[in-house]
């Protein structure tokens, strides 16, 4: 499905990503763990498209084709749906028109007919019972007011009614509380099938107590540094973690 | 107005940026007739952020459409308080004009 080679990006002339490898195949999820500065967002906002991030060298391809070519909303209708870390308030403009507008060109891109207003709000309400979304944020405008937990929620909300080939979730932990996380998690495991694939970006590692991966990569200085399947990752949490620290001296407190 | 005593007037002009190469200017005057009265004027300038545009992008909104939408939520206060007609070519406005941002 995604296919990174040797991927180089800067930001405002200075070097991030240095090197990137990775195959994502449907079905899998992979968590991208790594301390803060490491390039973890970067690497979820180059898949997206964001124009701040300069590819400078290697090659995406999603599906066979050159990601890198696509603008972000062609990205987001084929299928590439990114929770952001930090979701961006739009004062005035209702969750539920937004919502509708982002659903509608996602159908439209796939040939299929618009929604109208009765079927959108029949399909939200089921949705939003998926993540235990309080029917009132809906009404209210685009993250405005909302908490940080409920600005995740709301994502993960946004995540279930577009229905990506390819989600990345940024940081979705973060800022989460334990029950939050919890609904989080389930929605995310809800959504998993096996025609769809999962990139987790953390540096906690809470969360895959309950989104299990099949492949977690390690993410320091701008390379992965080590990667592992799943059933290693309970024996190289504890030893490859402690001994990445020593070998690479940071300081890190977070991913173990 | 001499003869409206205690009066009170509030005027409040805001203005969205919609990128850099642009600007607002205001110039609020106002003539006031009576000592009893309260006058007050606002204003205040923002700006489209990239971050709203590319959070619509992500979400499959180009960003015609989405400067659109941003630009009517800015408005809706006010364009809620016009009469019908005008509300709906209004809107219509707002989301014709901004083709070439």
């Amino acid at each position: 499905m995604l296919s990174i080679k040797n991927l180089y990006v800067s930001v405002e002339g200075q070097e991030i990503l240095k090197g990137i490898n990775l195959e994502v195949k449907a079905g899998e999820v992979h968590a991208i763990m790594g301390p803060n500065g490491s390039g973890k967002s970067t690497l979820a906002n180059v898949l997206a498209g964001k124009e701040e991030y300069e590819v400078t060298a290697g090659e995406i391809t999603y599906f066979d084709e050159d990601l890198l070519e696509k603008s972000p909303e062609d990205r987001a209708k084929e299928g590439i749906f990114l929770s952001f870390q930090y979701p961006v308030e739009i004062p005035g403009v209702p969750m539920v028109n937004f919502l509708k507008t982002a659903v509608n060109e996602h159908r439209k891109h796939k040939g299929e007919k618009e929604l109208t207003a009765g079927e959108f709000l029949k399909l939200m309400r089921e949705k939003m019972d998926m993540v235990d979304m309080h029917p009132q944020l809906t009404n209210r405008s685009v993250n405005e007011g909302f908490s940080g937990g409920e600005k995740k929620k709301n994502e993960i909300f946004q995540m279930a009614l577009l229905e990506p080939k390819l989600a990345v979730l940024d940081e979705t932990d973060s800022g989460l509380d334990i029950d939050a996380l919890k609904t989080v998690a389930h929605g995310v495991n809800m959504l998993k099938s096996n025609v769809n694939a999962t990139i987790i970006v953390t540096h906690y590692q809470r969360l895959l107590d309950y989104i299990v991966p099949d492949f977690v990569h390690v993410l320091y200085n701008g390379k992965i540094v080590k990667s592992a399947g799943k059933n290693l990752l309970l024996s190289w949490r504890k030893k490859a973690t402690t001994g990445l620290k020593k070998k690479t001296k940071i300081k890190n407190e977070c991913y173990c | 107005m001499p003869g409206a005593k205690n009066s009170r007037n509030f005027s409040q002009c805001d203005s969205l940026l919609l990128n850099d190469t642009c600007g607002a200017h205001t110039f609020p005057y106002i003539e006031v007739g009576n000592k009893s009265s309260v006058v007050e004027h606002e204003a205040t300038t923002s700006k489209i952020g990239e971050d709203q545009i590319f959070y619509c992008n992500q979400r499959g909104i180009d960003t015609e459409k989405a400067i659109g939408m941003i630009v009517n939520g800015y408005a809706k206060e006010v364009l809620n308080k016009l009469p019908m007609e005008f509300a709906v070519e209004a809107q219509n406005c707002c989301k014709l004009v901004w083709k070439e941002v």
